[in-house]
């Protein structure tokens, strides 16, 4: 039985794709962003947006002539076996470093801001577990509890942001330029893979009911995704000011840990639940992901099997480095700006071959036959 | 297997997350006590602090003990010397049996005397470093050493600790006679280095003050001139921080002028007492709301820069020991506005003045408009705020509009009477 067999539609790819991003303003992105941006972050997160335009647009055309194929295939197809199944590698590794560290980043959250005195690893057991567990499943149970919890999710987190932006002052967000147009630019540009997640999704194309569904949905939830994010950066700083923002490591537990509702003070135990099953879904999707482009490469029909050597590998990485405060940052960062230009450049690369190869020419006429 | 079957299997395996809590975080309610306020104080020795703890006894009060009539205490003070307040948790534990926790920490106090030090600020930003540390932590300053303020203060009706000094505050912040003072401004304001912070100000140790004063709210913790049995701690006023050290005080109505003129604040409930103009020898009590945003524009450029600050107030005017009726004749409401206005705008110009030549930076939060004027962080700092502020030519403008005037807007006339 092949586990992909399965198709989801529109509302569950988007559910997927706004929970898996869009929970990045909840982990360290912020900070990274702040970092060097300051308090314009939230313009550098506007550039991001409006670049990443360009790859995802001639990701749409690329895939627009090859219905029916995912990413790795597409892949092959274009740059040949050798080169394609290189690429795809590539492309394999920098996903799976992304789960390495982005679930070590949540682990680090949890046990910094919530279980202090429980050890790193239970944390990261039951997380990886859980997710490996919902990888398992499919892209269909993750889309569908994804779209299940999606409405519940973002309330809460509208909610928190809400009450957090009656308590800031939007004054804070002056002097516009921040540290100086220059500064933000740049920020933008090697900060831009925080949205690679649009690039990875080509691997699911196919898993979608349509193409013209996987479009639309793609471009609207790219759309609430970077407004979100963008609006939450200005809430960040709106709160905070350009001086503590940078000291602080998670913005938006440091929200939820400060704001409370009249008598009610501790709420942070309201949100942490909400924040976890997010959480889950983000790490089951990457972890899905990987096993499908792992499964295409070496040609494994059953990759279900290979989740539980999966699941080990990611703790072991995920924990080895010694002082996670200080490591992973640094090697989040590491990752971003690496995975910047490839990300920016690819789509291109893979669009322009396509029209040299003549797929495009190719489509047109089967249209006309 | 049914699809919603599965569905149901993928949410099933959601409740594993208890495991989490039950293994290593969880403690038992009855295995912990609770911080309500934690003060500081200076040691001798250079690097420690005197921590006093207030814990309150969550079973004081409750219906399980039949109201108060328990023989325990509603609350004890542990005091040590430790490095810091982190490290106290344990220590603390050779005299208290169960687990300390902060989760439910209301109050840091702080002695006047620590907080004028340069080192102050140290020992204070461990609560940034502690998870169970709330940044919505309220900061209050006391005349004498904290021990002795807590050993002192005996709250009548209110014996549960963590009632008594919420109520105290909340009640200080909406009247404005104290400022709202949480430890997130605190950090913010000290780490962007323009502006002034102001922290409760609150004492037991009462001066023998006899000197008159036209507003009682003039006046600062313990110096308030108060008869009766009630309790003797006062809270009035605020201390006034900069740059994470204590450099002053303002007194209640000087705390209440910096609160309407900056618009972070809010306060709700003010009733305050303004020179008859009518008749000198009394005061009109008055209550004034703040509806609309105070309208602050700045010039830069200009040598010296310029302020220009507009505070539209709204104002119910209580009482008439005049017995001027000033309702019925425009003529007279003109000269009530006109005296008003002069007087609160000569208040506030005192306040702002004392800002500028006293403590050299401002409470007021100007700076955040004057941001608007720059393109980028370095210019901002380029300026450098805090160093032209006490030269800076400030235009103070009140605007007055008249709310109700009292239940019954009309007096008889004095004279109507006596004759």
């Amino acid at each position: 039985m092949k586990q992909t067999e399965g198709k989801i539609g529109i509302r569950e790819f988007m559910a997927i794709i706004m929970l898996s991003v869009g929970t990045k303003l909840t982990d360290d992105t912020p900070m990274i962003l702040f970092g060097t941006a300051k308090n314009s972050a939230w313009i550098s997160m506007v550039l991001i947006a409006l670049l990443t335009i360009v790859p995802i647009f001639f990701l749409f055309k690329v895939f627009s002539v090859h219905k029916g194929k995912d990413l790795h295939e597409v892949n092959i197809h274009l740059f040949g076996k050798v080169l394609g199944n290189i690429l795809s590698f590539g492309m394999l590794l920098f996903g799976f470093a992304a789960l390495v560290l982005d679930s070590a980043t949540y682990v680090d959250i949890i046990s910094t801001m919530y279980f202090t005195k429980t050890p790193n690893i239970a944390i990261y057991i039951v997380l990886l577990i859980v997710c490996g567990y919902g990888a398992k499943k499919g892209i269909e149970q993750i889309g569908s509890t994804a779209w299940l919890t999606l409405f519940y999710l973002k309330v809460t987190l509208f909610i928190a942001l809400a009450v957090a932006f009656t308590k800031g002052n939007l004054k804070f967000l002056f002097p516009l330029l921040g540290p100086g147009s220059w500064e933000i630019v740049k920020t933008a540009g090697s900060k831009m893979s925080i949205l690679a997640d649009f690039y990875f999704i080509g691997i699911i194309a196919p898993m979608v009911k349509s193409v013209k569904d996987f479009k639309k949905g793609t471009l609207l939830s790219f759309i609430i995704v970077g407004c979100e994010i963008t609006i939450s950066l200005i809430i960040y700083v709106a709160l905070f000011d350009f001086t503590s923002i940078e000291v602080i490591s998670y913005p938006f537990h440091e929200v939820i840990l400060y704001i409370s509702f009249g008598f009610i003070n501790n709420v942070e135990s309201v949100f942490l639940p909400f924040w976890l099953v997010a959480a889950f879904i983000r790490f089951s999707f990457y972890m899905y992901l990987v096993l499908v482009l792992f499964g295409g490469i070496f040609k494994i029909n059953k990759h279900q099997y290979l989740i539980p050597v999966l699941v080990t590998l990611v703790i072991f990485l995920g924990i080895a480095p010694k002082s996670a405060t200080y490591t992973l940052p640094y090697l989040r960062e590491l990752l971003l700006t690496t995975l910047s230009p490839f990300f920016f450049a690819l789509p291109i690369v893979m669009w322009l071959i396509a029209k040299v190869r003549g797929d495009f020419k190719h489509e047109a006429s089967a249209e006309k036959t | 297997m049914k699809p919603q079957l599965k569905k149901l299997k993928v949410l099933l395996v959601f409740p594993l997350l208890l495991v989490l809590a039950g293994c290593w975080d969880q403690v038992g309610l009855d295995r912990q006590v609770f911080v309500i306020g934690i003060g500081l104080d200076k040691s001798e020795e250079k690097g420690k602090i005197e921590v006093t703890y207030l814990i309150a006894n969550p079973e004081v009060g409750t219906k399980q003990s039949g109201g108060a009539a328990t023989n325990e205490p509603s609350g004890m003070t542990v005091t040590l010397t430790v490095s810091d307040f982190i490290s106290m948790r344990n220590i603390a534990n050779s005299v208290v049996a169960r687990e300390i926790s902060y989760d439910l920490l209301r109050v840091i106090f702080v002695s006047e005397e620590l907080a004028k030090e340069e080192e102050f600020i140290r020992f204070l930003y461990t609560a940034e470093k502690d998870r169970e540390i709330k940044r919505d932590v309220k900061l209050v300053v006391t005349k004498e050493k904290v021990q002795e303020f807590f050993k002192k203060n005996k709250p009548k009706f209110l014996s549960r600790p963590h009632k008594y000094y919420e109520f105290m505050i909340n009640r200080g912040v909406e009247t404005g006679i104290t400022p709202n003072a949480e430890l997130h401004h605190f950090f913010r304001i000290t780490e962007e280095d323009a502006n002034l912070f102001l922290a409760i100000y609150a004492t037991n140790e009462i001066t023998k003050d006899e000197k008159f004063r036209m507003n009682e709210m003039d006046s600062l913790a313990g110096g308030l001139k108060v008869k009766g049995n009630t309790n003797t701690a006062q809270f009035l006023g605020a201390a006034v921080f900069h740059e994470g050290k204590m450099i002053g005080t303002l007194t209640g109505m000087e705390n209440r002028i910096v609160m309407l003129l900056n618009e972070t604040f809010t306060v709700s409930d003010i009733l305050t007492e303004i020179p008859d103009p009518f008749n000198e020898e009394y005061q009109i009590t008055v209550r004034l709301m703040k509806n609309k945003d105070t309208r602050v524009t700045t010039e830069l450029k200009a040598k010296p820069p310029r302020i220009d600050v507009t505070l539209p107030l709204t104002m119910d005017v209580l009482t008439d020991p005049g017995m001027e009726n000033p309702v019925e004749n425009k003529k007279k409401v003109e000269k009530l506005r006109k005296a008003m206005e002069k007087y609160m705008e000569e208040a506030a110009m005192e306040v702002v003045r004392k800002s500028q030549e006293e403590f050299k930076a401002e409470p007021f939060g100007w700076s955040l408009y004057a941001r608007k004027e720059f393109k980028t962080l370095k210019e901002y700092m380029d300026f450098d705020w805090t160093k032209t502020y006490p030269d800076m030519k400030v235009n103070l403008d009140v605007e007055l509009r008249f709310g109700k005037f009292g239940r019954q807007p009309k007096t008889p006339g004095y004279k109507g009477i006596r004759d």
